[in-house]
């Protein structure tokens, strides 16, 4: 078979049978690569996402493909190529904040700092993850609000993610007047926490004196609780100590200052005058 | 107490009090336990009720599903040794009733301490029920409304020493077998290289007429890789 039959301009049957070759290989390399995201990826992206990350990926393949067998076919594609550069230099400039996302976004799902339901706060917002989409992560925040967050911004920006451990540590500050008992109130504030049936008893809690402040004795409070309970656990606790505290004769004191003055102060003694009555006609 | 009753019925035990009370064609279900109040309205023309332990697992709330036995005394064993051990759990009481052959939980109690623990590190350990259990080389007398008896044979698979402090149970492997006077399962621990452990519960009652629990962990079952449970964290 003579495969230098010129079957049109000067392409040959042997050019053609290439162009075809190569568009097969491309399809193929195109399939195989999708198929291979759509596995590795299945439990990470959703499957809309998956599926436009897939279709676009097999497009570029045989968009470099096509540009691979215009020589083949006698069509010179540096001009095309100068157009196409062109025209993907203005689509680039108008949506670099787009591929910028979705690239983010891309990113965001493969290192996965966060997944839906997990209590984050990204960007000052502090809440549940609701999706993380392949432009943007949606948050509900602790009050209900819906905050949808660009990829890019959440690419570059810290995360914390409150859930990510299974366990958290959890840390107050409790002052008390220098002439209670701190023994006493390290003895009760750990009772309370032993008694709690959410609070961890491994890691073990840590209840001491921190601090001689300037108006308390400061006593460091630190336990750990299963991370999705933080909150609760927190809220209920400290004003269990503070009660219990007060129920045992041991108080917060308030911000004080002794003061000494260097001469015994001169004064009058001002009798306590009642107002006046003001007659109304 | 454990076991069926045909309501109206009223049962009192400990601090524990249940009653169902027939209100025209429903029934009326009532329950007080350490002070806390379940009122419940029940349509149905059945009466046949069902009180059983269940998996400890369930109070304060449901947040994992392994329960962790301190061992008040360690328990050392010898290279190549089986021996067994009896510990106690705590438990946790389920109602239930029943309609058209179909079992609906209608409310769990426990009179046990609730706490809980981590088992492992904080980066990938597991939180755990935990409760502090005596060692016994025969079965204890226990408060079957309270506790329950678990008999531990131990396998120590290596040519080293081991030392025993905790025990991890998976709750969805859990068999529960129950009379009046005990609640009882019945696990093995496994001990192979490097101090790790495999606990596995076997489907066999303590004595025969004990009956078996309803499992609602077993029956909520969807995807579980495993009844199993791998102490890797030191046993």
């Amino acid at each position: 078979m003579n495969l230098d039959i010129i079957l049109f301009g000067n392409v040959t049957l042997l050019d053609l049978i290439v162009v075809v070759l190569i568009l097969v290989i491309a399809m193929l390399i195109g399939k195989a690569i999708s198929l291979n995201l759509r596995r590795s990826l299945k439990d990470k992206v959703k499957k809309e996402h998956l599926r436009s990350v897939t279709k676009m990926i097999y497009s570029i393949i045989i968009l470099i493909a096509f540009i691979l067998i215009l020589p083949i076919l006698g069509i010179d594609p540096s001009g095309l190529l100068v157009a196409a550069g062109f025209l993907g230099l203005i689509i680039g400039l108008a949506s670099q904040s787009v591929i910028g996302n979705l690239v983010a976004g891309i990113f965001l799902v493969i290192e996965r700092p966060m997944k839906v339901g997990d209590q984050v706060e990204v960007e000052g917002k502090m809440g549940y993850v609701e999706d993380v989409r392949i432009m943007s992560t949606i948050i509900r925040t602790y009050d209900g609000v819906f905050v949808r967050i660009p990829n890019e911004k959440v690419f570059t920006t810290n995360i914390s993610n409150l859930v990510t451990h299974v366990a958290r540590r959890l840390e107050y500050t409790v002052g008390i007047r220098y002439k209670d008992d701190a023994d006493k109130a390290v003895i009760i504030i750990k009772g309370i926490i032993d008694k709690h049936p959410i609070t961890l008893k491994n890691p073990e809690p840590m209840v001491f004196v921190k601090e001689l402040g300037n108006s308390s004795v400061d006593i460091m409070v630190r336990f750990w609780v299963p991370s999705p309970e933080w909150y609760p656990v927190r809220r209920e606790l400290l004003w269990k100590i503070k009660t219990t505290l007060e129920e045992n004769g041991i108080f917060v004191p308030f911000p004080q200052r002794e003061v000494w003055f260097k001469n015994e102060l001169e004064g009058r003694l001002i009798e306590d005058k009642k107002p006046s009555k003001v007659k109304s006609k | 107490m454990f076991g069926f009753h045909e309501a109206p019925v009223t049962i009192e035990k400990d601090d524990i009090l249940i009653s169902f009370e027939k209100k025209g064609d429903s029934l009326l279900y009532k329950r007080t336990c350490n002070g806390e109040n379940v009122n419940k309205i029940l349509l149905t023309e059945s009466k046949r009720i069902l009180i059983n332990p269940i998996e400890p697992l369930h109070k304060p709330k449901e947040m994992t599903p392994y329960l962790l036995l301190e061992l008040k005394r360690p328990v050392v064993v010898e290279p190549k040794a089986t021996k067994k051990i009896f510990l106690t759990f705590p438990i946790e009481i389920g109602i239930f009733i029943i309609g058209r052959e179909e079992s609906k939980s209608l409310d769990i109690m426990t009179l046990a301490k609730q706490k809980l623990t981590l088992y492992g590190e904080v980066r990938g350990g597991v939180i755990c029920k935990h409760y502090a259990s005596d060692v016994h080389s025969s079965l204890p007398a226990v408060d079957p409304v309270r506790e329950g008896v678990v008999e531990l044979t131990i396998s120590n698979t290596t040519a080293r020493w081991h030392e025993i402090t905790q025990v991890v149970f998976n709750a969805y492997g859990m068999k529960i077998y129950y009379n009046e006077n005990t609640v009882a399962m019945r696990a093995s621990m496994r001990i192979y290289t490097g101090g790790i452990g495999e606990i596995e519960f076997y489907d066999s009652p303590l004595y025969k007429e004990m009956s078996k629990s309803i499992e609602l962990y077993t029956a909520r079952r969807i995807k579980v890789a495993t009844t199993k449970f791998i102490m890797e964290w030191g046993l």
